[in-house]
């Protein structure tokens, strides 16, 4: 289904971040971040608000490039072979950022086509993406008529279209009620094994039931990155660290 | 290519279910209409050139409008950072939201095509000067479409867009009065700026490949900046 891209050019980490900073102006967001991440693995990211979470996500998917330092997903440079490495990615931003105009199953096809479905198998792939986060049942439906928990899935959904080798999904539990977390937590780690997921959280029992590693950052820095099986307490090392 | 035709579509069915579209359409089919009633009974001559200069202002006062949701709207919902991550070229994306506008405008220029057609069949209009004056507006809407999706990718706010292309706009529509403050031999830059200095020869019937490349030229660089804009993050 996926379009083809030279599959099998990396045995080493699915995503490598070497040596990364992103500057706003003169104020550095992230700071010299290198970091590895293995096919199938969850890592939780984890810090305060403003610690360069999502900056870090932002230049992981493409959408900000780094100041110095290199990204590469599948193998692939997320400058220098941008097209390539995004094939490979699957983002869902925290703001869940979808066409309000459009009905769910209309923009699920759109991003399927985007990223370079033909049109019998984009409409294969949202029926199947549909079933496996639940949203059959509102492919009809106007988005603009969807709840925070439904939009959610909406956008998990886009993600996923096109069967990426990595998720990446900033701060995913933002706003919805228990029973959407726990919802939330189940589907990301039914995941593992099968798709490496990068997600950002500020709240350590988040990381903790979902991650099998973490990555601490703080002020752009990246402090520590820990096996959760490591970890008996993440909270202690957490304010170890901070 | 096959990016674009899917960001087009999607283009037009965001333009096509606002209604901006269709307060622009109506406004513009409105206001030459009715201009267009009134000249043909008051001077009962076969020609549009009265019209076509009205068109002029409407399409430099509308089109700011149809143009500011472009980037705008999609920065202030976040959407852009989905299509910015999607493995697609930014200049689709940018060309697939000029084509759109400009698509709506080409359809309200072939809607006021009527007027031209009532002039055939009740007399005999000069023709060139009418093939003429829409070459000439479909040029200029080419224009103040990138030039409105240039203002709409600098901001969020699609008032501050659309104030900004009006003022861009107003200001080459005005680069001749400019000139006569500019010492030679920058006047004739300046002059040669002006918007209404190239439409006035389309629609006199004269035809040079001079004023299409200037409406050419600014509707590429503004094209161009845009896509620069968008890139740079």
């Amino acid at each position: 289904m996926r379009p083809p891209t030279q599959p099998g050019r990396i045995d080493g980490p699915i995503v490598a971040i070497e040596g990364v900073s992103k500057l706003f102006g003169g104020v550095a967001a992230v700071r010299d971040v290198t970091l590895h991440v293995a096919r199938g693995e969850v890592l939780g990211v984890l810090g305060p608000n403003g610690s360069g979470k999502t900056t870090l996500l932002r230049m992981l998917t493409g959408f900000l490039s780094p100041t110095s330092g290199r990204l590469s997903v599948a193998g692939y440079d997320t400058e220098r072979q941008r097209m390539e490495a995004r094939r490979h990615i699957g983002y869902v931003p925290e703001s869940l950022p979808l066409y309000s105009h459009m009905r769910v199953r209309e923009f699920l096809t759109f991003m399927a086509r985007l990223r370079g479905l033909d049109p019998r198998a984009a409409e294969a792939a949202v029926a199947e993406v549909a079933a496996q986060v639940a949203l059959g049942a509102r492919l009809a439906a106007p988005i603009r008529t969807l709840s925070r928990g439904y939009r959610q899935r909406v956008a998990i959904a886009q993600a996923l279209v096109h069967e990426p080798d990595v998720l990446v999904l900033d701060e995913p539990t933002n706003g919805l009620d228990p029973r959407q977390i726990i919802e939330t937590r189940h589907f990301i780690r039914g995941l593992a094994g099968r798709r490496t997921v990068i997600m950002s959280s500020h709240i350590l029992g988040e990381v903790e039931k979902v991650a099998d590693r973490v990555a601490i950052l703080l002020e752009g820095r990246l402090l520590s990155v820990e096996a959760m099986a490591d970890t008996p307490d993440l909270e202690a090392l957490f304010l170890s660290l901070t | 290519m096959s990016a674009l035709g899917v960001l087009c579509r999607k283009e037009l069915h965001a333009t096509f279910t606002s209604p901006i579209a269709y307060a622009v359409a109506a406004v513009f089919l409105l206001v030459t209409g009715y201009t267009f009633s009134l000249t043909l009974f008051f001077t009962k001559v076969a020609n549009l050139t009265y019209i076509f200069h009205q068109m002029y202002v409407l399409l430099i006062l509308l089109i700011p409008v149809l143009t500011m949701r472009a980037f705008a709207e999609e920065r202030r919902a976040d959407t852009l950072e989905l299509l910015l991550t999607a493995p697609v070229q930014e200049v689709w994306i940018v060309l697939a939201k000029f084509l759109a506008a400009l698509f709506l405008v080409a359809c309200l220029l072939a809607a006021s095509g009527a007027y031209a057609v009532v002039l055939g069949l009740y007399g005999e209009p000069d023709w060139a000067p009418i093939y003429g004056g829409y070459l000439a507006l479909f040029l200029l809407a080419c224009l103040l479409v990138s030039i409105g999706t240039l203002a709409s990718s600098l901001t969020e706010n699609q008032v501050v867009a659309a104030t900004c292309s009006l003022g861009a706009c107003l200001m080459l529509w005005f680069a001749d009065s400019a000139a006569y403050m500019v010492p030679a031999p920058l006047d004739a830059v300046v002059i040669n700026l002006s918007l209404i200095g190239h439409f006035s020869t389309f629609v006199s019937g004269s035809l040079f490949l001079s004023d299409a490349g200037y409406y050419l030229t600014l509707s590429l660089l503004a094209l161009f900046l845009t896509t620069r804009v968008v890139t740079d993050r």
